[in-house]
């Protein structure tokens, strides 16, 4: 498919009543945006600064109110529109994957998902990005309907469906050279990978350790991170009063774990206190706590966190410090041994390092 | 899909002050069928297990989880056990009996009951920590058979504080009362001090399973006097109190460093879950 078979598929799912939304170019910067005029599509192939998260787990929902009847017991399926993510890369693709387990049981996220068209894309390599080289054999963990890989400035793309869905949307579309991936679920075979499995047990390891007193004196507690990684879903709900219209409703609306009264309890107690064990929870979600839970890492290395950080924390650089720590040896313990074990002193195996 | 946010509805059959700040109020699901039940092996429970909490919401004031603090026979109504503190408590508090309000749940896991049969028991109450035991000790008032001694140690700041006043002859039967003050009045002929003084002054039965239930800053005090006089890491069991918002393990807000949830993997714990979970108590 080359660039002006797309702005034409663009056009047949505007004609199909989808909503678009792709990255365009902005004063520089890359957004998301609606599409309404197909000509002036192109496929822009660096990542957004946000993610696709809030049109799929959006900001601020209504989970009740009290303005209509139907609208008592959940969704509204009727403000629900059929959308296209158009361009999304497969760092947000595995966001995603991964968002779709934990909000499995979820009917607002499954609702939205259920109307959602994904047209993936290989990612550029960004400055701040890391750990996810793309590879083919990945896509068939992920979610999609229909993805574009290019590789280089190569002005054909190689087209994939992974639903039924996609497929019928090239058909019709009049456009069948593509090829199919069966989706094997979100988790591979494998589990997580040695690296993952190394850095959750390095993140536990190294709780209470210098990489965390440093980071907790670094970081400012802005929550910028916490909102445009596309991973972040912590939540609050609470009951808004809308006085012009005498009605209530109970919203979910994104939350950081980073805000002060995130674990506090009625009385004023809290018990995340300090900002370092904010930003260890924070992390020890990504690295311990999601992979414990779904199998899956919690960070898919997009490397937005990093771009906004304002006190210049970069989380590829923390995943290297946990990566490399050390725990101290537990010398106070040794004294408990029994002298008699000590007595007769063990022959020392020669263990001979293998070169890296 | 069932929407596990969706609330059901509850009328006040009952609201009984127990002080200025405190009242204990009777609910009754419209349809008995919206409680869910948990079922012990023993059968001695049915519907829900003394140390669940239930998501009480009144539309307008949001959401809070509250734990029940009546034995679940029978299990068409239940009590919680609300203090005036903030928004919703408030609210709660100008209502009448016949009002109508919300419910999710009940949520978590509760005292591990069929480990306490046949057991000595402790149980350590401060404040208002004494509402979630309040099942628990109606259950051995019936059952005390099934039981080995239950001692119960509580503490509260004053006696117009102290909560269940009335029930505490009946309790007495089968329990051994042993109640401190803060702050006594002149009437008041029991201990004074904290909770952990007692403990000087009260022996502890051998090899008895020991429940805690009160405000964070009590925790610690209470645990290394215990473990003083010989209780066993092994058999201490704690209900946590944190901020909670969806109730089923997912929001994140209720999370302790171990990656436990306090709302779905508690909120009663064995001291041993928590011990490599720093700032847990
Ligand atoms: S933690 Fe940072 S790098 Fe990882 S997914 Fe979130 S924003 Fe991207
Ligand atoms: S963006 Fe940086 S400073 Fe702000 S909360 Fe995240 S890590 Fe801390
Ligand atoms: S209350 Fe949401 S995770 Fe526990």
């Amino acid at each position: 498919m080359t660039n002006s078979d797309l702005k034409l598929f663009v056009e047949f799912l505007l004609n199909k009543n989808y909503t678009i939304h792709s990255p365009v170019r902005k004063n520089g910067k890359i957004v998301i945006r609606e599409i309404t005029d197909s000509r002036k599509f192109s496929l822009i192939k660096e990542r957004p600064l946000y993610s696709f998260k809030n049109f799929l787990l959006p900001d601020k929902k209504t989970l009740f109110s009290t303005t209509s009847d139907e609208n008592k017991n959940g969704n509204d399926q009727k403000l629900i529109r059929k959308q296209v993510l158009f361009g999304i890369t497969v760092f947000d693709l595995r966001a995603v994957s991964l968002l779709s387990q934990i909000f499995e049981k979820d009917p607002y996220f499954q609702d939205i998902i259920s109307m959602t068209l994904f047209i993936g894309q290989s990612p550029i390599p960004e400055e701040n990005s890391f750990y996810e080289k793309y590879e083919e054999n990945i896509l068939e963990h992920f979610k999609f309907d229909i993805f574009i890989e290019s590789r280089g400035d190569q002005k054909d793309f190689r087209i994939f469906t992974g639903s039924k869905h996609g497929q019928k949307m090239l058909n019709e579309f009049g456009y069948d050279d593509f090829e199919h991936i069966e989706y094997a679920g979100a988790v591979p075979e494998e589990g997580l990978s040695d690296f993952h499995k190394k850095l959750k047990e390095k993140t536990k390891l190294s709780y209470g350790s210098k990489i965390w007193k440093d980071l907790g004196k670094k970081c400012l507690g802005c929550d910028k991170c916490t909102i445009v990684c596309p991973t972040c879903f912590c939540f609050k709900i609470y009951d808004e009063n809308n006085i012009f219209n005498d009605s209530i409703a109970r919203v979910r609306q994104w939350d950081s774990c980073f805000n002060s009264e995130f674990s506090e309890i009625a009385g004023g107690t809290k018990f995340l206190k300090t900002m370092e064990d904010r930003i260890y929870n924070w992390y020890s979600h990504k690295f311990v706590r999601i992979p414990d839970e779904y199998n899956l890492p919690g960070c898919v290395g997009c490397g937005r966190c990093a771009d906004v950080c304002p006190a210049g924390i970069n989380i590829k650089d923390e995943i290297f410090k946990i990566m490399k720590f050390k725990a101290k040896k537990p010398i106070a313990k040794m004294s408990k041994f029994k002298s008699k074990t000590l007595k007769k002193p063990r022959t020392k195996k020669l263990i001979y390092e293998k070169p890296i | 899909m069932r929407n596990q946010y969706k609330t059901y509805p509850l009328i006040i059959t009952n609201i009984e002050s127990q002080n200025a700040l405190v009242k204990v109020f009777t609910l009754m699901p419209e349809d008995r069928k919206n409680i869910k039940c948990a079922t012990d092996e023993k059968k001695i429970i049915k519907c829900w297990v003394p140390g669940q909490f239930i998501s009480i919401s009144i539309p307008g004031f949001g959401e809070a989880p509250f734990a029940i603090c009546s034995s679940p026979n029978p299990c068409n109504e239940f009590q919680i056990c609300v203090q005036k503190k903030g928004g919703l408590t408030s609210k709660f508090f100008s209502m009448s009996v016949g009002d109508e309000i919300d419910f999710r749940g009940p949520y978590g896991n509760g005292f591990p009951i069929s480990k306490l049969s046949k057991r000595n028991l402790l149980l350590i109450a401060g404040g208002l920590g004494l509402a979630p035991l309040r099942p628990l000790i109606q259950i051995i008032a019936n059952h005390a058979a099934e039981f080995g001694k239950v001692q119960l140690f509580g503490g509260s700041r004053e006696e117009k504080m102290m909560l269940f006043k009335n029930e505490y002859g009946a309790w007495r039967k089968n329990i051994e009362l042993n109640l401190t003050l803060d702050i006594p009045n002149e009437n008041w002929n029991g201990s004074t001090g904290l909770v952990t003084a007692l403990f000087d002054k009260i022996p502890i039965s051998k090899n008895a399973i020991a429940i805690i239930c009160g405000p964070p800053v009590m925790f610690p005090a209470v645990i290394k006097k215990i473990k003083k006089k010989g209780m066993a890491e092994k058999n201490i069991y704690l209900l946590l109190e944190r901020r909670m918002h969806c109730g089923v393990g997912i929001c994140q807000h209720c999370v302790l460093v171990n990656g436990k949830y306090v709302c779905k993997d508690g909120p009663v714990f064995n001291y041993a879950e928590l011990k490599d979970s720093p700032g847990a108590i």
